[in-house]
């Protein structure tokens, strides 16, 4: 306990990563800009490729500033109320004060099962989400580990590159769903229509290069998110409320609830492994897990 | 060779002002800290006299801890150093703690509605006290550590930068209050 936090190179490994993932995904729309225009009609390039670069610029320019509206909308998440949500308030000013980082704004979402998650771009603008069911099961020091552990996602700027990955490669993966199936519908009702045989390569092609690019993205974003980071952030939010029993007595809580399948519904695929623990509860382990197992992280917890 | 002597000259020029910044921003974390300690003791000494109040309508003859409440109050209101403040505001908490002890015979004052509002913001307003004084020991260690540890010693040395004492939590505070029933 004697060695004083510092998040100084993981801060720095976080902002290179979140560059580096900004700059692929550029290249990647341009890529993408000039498969289209290649196959299309080459003497459109340039008009192609100035729309390529536009909308990759302006697409990264709004997951940048707003990832963490679109990770609380995708949950329906609601602010949390200064009265009614009293305790969240109180363990989140006390987790503010003893890391000495700015008050984050909070949130509830509806949801039966003990969960939380933190977004943002930096320290100034980062929010915490929790489900109404944490509010109702933890008590105060187990919810203190919680909001501490959330912290120090916060505190390395965890949040920055997590939220970004989930934001960035999970619209990836929706504008492939939506290729694909309009390139399942437009193969159903083809033959009504006469279309230019140019089209409709183009749509056939760019329907598999998804098809592939899909399954891909939705890896990425788990791996990104690498299962180290949840053992970096047991670790150093308890050092934030020196009492590791609360959050050990929260991860034993969340390992034997129940929960129903109605209730993962309200988790989107991509943002789930943005929560402390995994809220679509699979059964995979090892290399395609998004979250360690809660033994594991509580073993190493009880040996601090 | 003279762009070698120019880049070696450069670095050392910012390899000290590096360790300037560090040092300035360490001890600003410091000051910031401790205001952040101010803040939550002026939060506590403001409830008091409501406290009091309520203290009073039901536990009259009380007039002891009552007193010493408000002696407390104004010591730590009027406190200008450090270990002033801290010794007062461990007073104020010892005295708070007996007026909690003693409400437990008062059943109506236990029962008031009032009373219990602040019973519970006095104990959200400790932990913040606590929580605040820790972030402060925090923040010594880390300039501290820097201030001892090679090659920040030197500058520290240079920039006549010394150590700073830890935060002690006062003894009264570790002991249990007590509370006379007669």
């Amino acid at each position: 306990m004697a060695e004083k936090i510092s998040f100084q190179d993981e801060i720095q490994k976080n902002k290179i990563k979140s560059f580096f993932l900004i700059i692929i995904i550029f290249v990647f729309f341009i890529i993408l800009g000039y498969i289209i225009s290649a196959i299309l009609d080459p003497s459109y390039f340039f008009v192609i490729m100035i729309v390529a670069i536009i909308f990759s610029l302006s697409y990264i320019l709004i997951s940048y500033y707003n990832s963490d509206k679109i990770a609380l909308a995708s949950v329906k998440a609601k602010p949390a109320s200064q009265t009614t949500h009293r305790e969240f308030y109180n363990a989140a000013e006390n987790m503010s004060i003893a890391s000495g980082l700015p008050m984050p704004r909070l949130y509830v979402m509806e949801s039966h099962q003990i969960n939380a998650f933190a977004s943002g771009r930096d320290p100034e603008h980062a929010v915490i989400c929790v489900t109404s069911g944490t509010l109702e099961r933890l008590n105060k020091q187990e919810l203190e580990g919680v909001i501490g552990h959330e912290m120090s996602h916060i505190a390395n700027y965890d949040i920055r590159f997590m939220t970004l990955t989930a934001v960035l490669i999970g619209m990836i993966s929706i504008i492939a769903q939506i290729f694909l199936r309009s390139l399942w519908f437009s193969s159903v009702s083809g033959n009504s229509r006469d279309r230019d045989g140019r089209v409709q390569i183009f749509l056939i092609i760019l329907g598999i290069v998804f098809a592939i690019l899909a399954p891909i993205a939705a890896n990425l974003v788990s791996l990104a998110i690498s299962r180290k980071r949840e053992f970096g952030a047991d670790a150093s939010g308890i050092k934030f409320t020196r009492y590791p029993p609360g959050l050990i007595s929260a991860l034993k809580k969340i390992k034997s609830q129940e929960v129903s399948e109605k209730d993962k519904h309200r988790f989107p695929k991509a943002v789930a492994p943005l929560f402390i623990s995994d809220p679509l509860k699979k059964k995979i382990s090892g290399i395609f897990a998004t979250h360690p197992s809660i033994e594991k992280r509580i073993s190493k917890l009880e040996r601090m | 060779m003279i762009w070698w002597i120019i880049s070696i000259a450069i670095l050392i020029v910012l390899v000290f002002i590096y360790y300037f910044n560090r040092l300035v921003v360490l001890s600003n974390r410091i000051d910031n800290s401790l205001s952040q300690i101010d803040v939550q003791l002026k939060k506590r000494a403001d409830l008091v006299p409501n406290l009091l109040e309520s203290v009073k309508g039901y536990a009259k003859h009380e007039k002891n801890i009552i007193k010493e409440v408000t002696d407390a109050r104004k010591a730590l209101l009027g406190a200008q150093t450090l270990p002033a403040k801290m010794k007062a505001g461990s007073q104020l908490e010892t005295a708070l703690k007996s007026i909690f002890a003693i409400a437990e015979n008062y059943p109506k004052l236990r029962a008031n509605e009032n009373f219990l509002q602040l019973q519970n913001e006095l104990s959200v307003i400790e932990d913040k006290i606590a929580y605040a004084r820790q972030f402060y020991n925090d923040s010594i260690l880390s300039y501290n550590n820097t201030c001892t540890t090679f090659p920040g010693v030197i500058f520290a040395r240079l920039y006549n930068k010394a150590q700073k004492p830890f935060l002690q939590i006062p003894k009264e505070e570790r002991a249990i209050p007590k509370v006379k029933f007669d």
